[in-house]
């Protein structure tokens, strides 16, 4: 027979960027939550991610009390510049959005610290979750093991998967997933040495179909990322570093690629398929990229996954505190989470074919490049703090008018 | 970095071009661009200026009827009759071992020279040509290789159209200045010419299997850039050229079309420059 511990009000699976901010957020309103990681290294981290968090995610990390611990740990405040084959897309800097660039190698054990000093979080390092646990037709926990082979039930009023976009969670509890392809593949590495054009802003270079992006970082580091289609996969995986540099030193205005040296692994990702989960079942919800894994071209995995931890914490605290059944407050964050990125991962997915622009993408940019208040509208929407619903509206009327002035103009 | 762009003239085969020239101009190695369809030796302005200040002697001409060159009575518009001219203008020029810069058409007219003439074929750039191994021709090509349409075509074609009809397949469109210059160069010889060049070609793919069992074994040095974006010769071919040059350091411009050195100059010229230091010493060493 196991060891079982009394309930936890919630069990947190994951202790990366999503399960911590959950374990902060409910510890702090006063409840017991089990965080449980896999990796026994407190001080582990992703090690394959671009680290960029857009602007969208800034107050959920504001509100953990995180911000300043990451600007005093080196963390920049980047604006991001778009290049199109019409300019490049930037709104005003005092308009721009400033998203948060700091390595994870530094993000994750801040983050994760936090989490196992803030009261009522026990973090159990070194575990991993083997089954769920189940009551009354739900989910009540989860059943963990150590590498020594102990195991231990977790039971918890809440089951919370934190981890990630290949969750053992999300498949143990069976939860409908919708898988999409990417044409795309990512590679990166971490160059110090001479910074980019915009440093510290983050340049993104939109090739049609072609992407490649600079992020400068902590510690004069700069992120250099190549997302090709698939039919350049060959040269990539024959000599990584030679083919991500050769790729960021030929795009239009390159950034200074090749005077600057390596630092750390070239990172690699050639499968990026964008999965889409309900992200709750009775008693168990999914956050971060267990719950929506989407394109990391447009970085929004770090963001999303502070901001669906925010938006759970706060659907489920009523219930947690007994004021209401445990069901309304995960179909209030499953309603959240839709209205707040389904549209976005609509339009992401789409994009993630490798395909050409569309005439309306092609207007929308062409615009965006021309127009200064058109660039601040599609800064707030590819900074993820408007979706596509508010976005259009503005956006049309004034790309239509904006592209007929200037080919009058010509 | 740029050296002086020397204009002056050449005669080769009975054909009186246009010359730019730049760096040691006696060297008998030199960097030798060839141009393709529709363009002439202003194309290579800004890369003849930087070849010449990396050290090397440049030159770069019209081919006949392209540009302002008339070709004489009975010159043979065909690949072969190009090659042949070009061989001439080497051999007027005093130029033993070229670095051949092909783009387009250049790319044939050069590649059949280097067959003729292998031992001279000292390193070989190309610009969005190259071996074009089971290649059908593009539809603007299917035009022209119709009778009476692409007399037709070549008849109706102005400057409106012709600027429309060019942007419209490149993805960042071109500077209007270089748009403007090859039309004006597009005149009835000119569109006589092409016509008559591309009704004698036609498998463009044909000698490709030759050329890569000729030139494969000699490990001849080689620079290939292609836009990706390029609606004329697709840039699934770029990786391609390394069955005939295996050594090939290929460069597929992401937001290039098929005149990557008039849409991305400063990386052209980057890319060459290097390949220049890369393949020894300037023909003056």
């Amino acid at each position: 027979m196991p060891h079982t511990d009394s309930p936890y009000d919630a069990v947190i699976v994951g202790a990366s960027l999503a399960g911590c901010a959950a374990a902060i957020q409910l510890g702090r309103a006063g409840h017991r939550v089990a965080l449980v990681e896999k990796q026994p290294d407190p001080q582990a981290y992703k090690r394959t991610c671009s680290h960029f968090i857009q602007a969208s995610g800034v107050p959920a990390i504001e509100r953990l009390g995180l911000l300043e611990p990451i600007e005093a740990a080196g963390g920049q405040r980047p604006r991001v510049h778009a290049w199109t084959e019409w300019g490049w897309v930037e709104a005003p800097p005092e308009q721009a959005s400033r998203g948060i660039n700091l390595r994870r190698e530094v993000l994750d054990p801040l983050v994760r610290s936090t989490a196992a000093t803030t009261p009522g979080v026990e973090t159990m390092l070194g575990w991993s979750a083997e089954r769920l646990l189940q009551e009354g037709g739900s989910f009540a926990g989860v059943a963990v093991r150590n590498p020594e082979g102990e195991e231990r039930d977790l039971r918890a009023r809440l089951t919370i998967g934190a981890d990630g976009r290949d969750s053992r969670i999300a498949e143990l509890s069976q939860v409908p997933v919708k898988t999409s392809p990417n044409a795309r593949f990512a590679y990166g590495a971490y160059f110090e040495g001479a910074a980019p054009a915009h440093a510290p802003d983050a340049s993104v270079w939109f090739l049609d179909p072609q992407w490649a992006a600079a992020f400068p970082t902590d510690e004069n580091l700069t992120f250099y990322a190549a997302m090709p289609t698939k039919q350049r996969l060959p040269e990539f995986k024959r000599d990584p570093e030679g083919a991500l540099v050769k790729f960021l030193a030929d795009v239009p205005e390159a950034p200074p690629i090749r005077e600057g040296r390596r630092v750390g692994p070239v990172l690699g990702k050639i499968d990026m398929t964008n999965r889409m989960r309900r992200p709750t079942a009775p008693g168990l919800a999914l956050i971060g990229d267990a719950a929506l894994a989407a394109d990391p071209l447009f970085g929004v995995g770090c963001g999303w996954a502070f901001q669906s931890a925010e938006w759970l914490s706060d659907a489920v605290l009523p219930a947690l505190g007994g004021e209401q059944p445990l069901g309304k407050g995960l179909d209030r964050y499953r309603r959240r989470h839709a209205k707040e990125l389904r549209g976005h991962a609509f339009f992401m997915h789409d994009y993630s074919k490798g395909r050409r622009f569309r005439p309306g993408e092609r207007m929308l940019f062409a615009a965006a490049a021309r127009d200064e208040k058109s660039a601040v509208i599609m800064d707030t929407f590819a900074t993820r703090q408007i979706g596509p619903a508010q976005m259009f509206p503005r956006m049309m009327p004034r790309a239509i008018a904006v592209n007929t002035r200037h080919a009058l103009a010509r | 970095m740029s050296a002086a762009v020397e204009r002056s003239s050449l005669l080769a085969g009975g054909t009186r071009t246009r010359l730019l020239q730049a760096g040691p101009a006696d060297a008998a190695k030199a960097v030798v661009f060839v141009h393709g369809n529709p363009g002439s030796a202003d194309d290579w302005e800004r890369l003849v200026g930087a070849a010449g200040a990396a050290g090397w002697r440049a030159v770069a001409f019209d081919l006949p009827d392209f540009g302002k060159t008339v070709a004489p009575d009975g010159f043979e518009h065909t690949p072969f009759g190009y090659a042949e001219f070009l061989a001439e203008a080497l051999e007027e020029l005093g130029i033993e071992r070229a670095q051949l810069v092909l783009h387009d058409f250049g790319g044939p007219i050069g590649l059949i020279w280097a067959m003729a003439h292998p031992d001279s074929l000292a390193g070989i750039v190309l610009i969005n040509t190259g071996v074009l191994p089971g290649y059908t021709w593009h539809s603007l090509a299917r035009i022209w290789r119709t009778p009476v349409l692409g007399e037709l075509f070549q008849a109706i074609t102005n400057r409106r159209g012709y600027r429309f009809g060019l942007n419209l397949k490149e993805p960042r469109g071109l500077p209007p200045e270089f748009v403007d210059r090859m039309y004006d160069n597009y005149d009835r010889r000119t569109r006589r010419a092409v016509l008559e060049l591309y009704r004698a070609t036609p498998d463009p793919g044909g000698m490709s299997e030759n050329l890569i069992g000729l030139l494969a074994p000699r490990e001849i040095p080689a620079l290939v850039i292609w836009g990706e974006h390029d609606a004329y010769l697709p840039s699934s071919y770029a990786h391609e050229q390394q069955r005939a040059f295996p050594s090939a350091d290929v460069h597929v411009l992401p937001a290039s079309g098929h005149w990557p050195f008039a849409d991305a100059p400063e990386t052209v010229e980057r890319l060459l420059v290097e390949y220049l230091g890369r393949v020894g010493a300037p023909a003056a060493a």
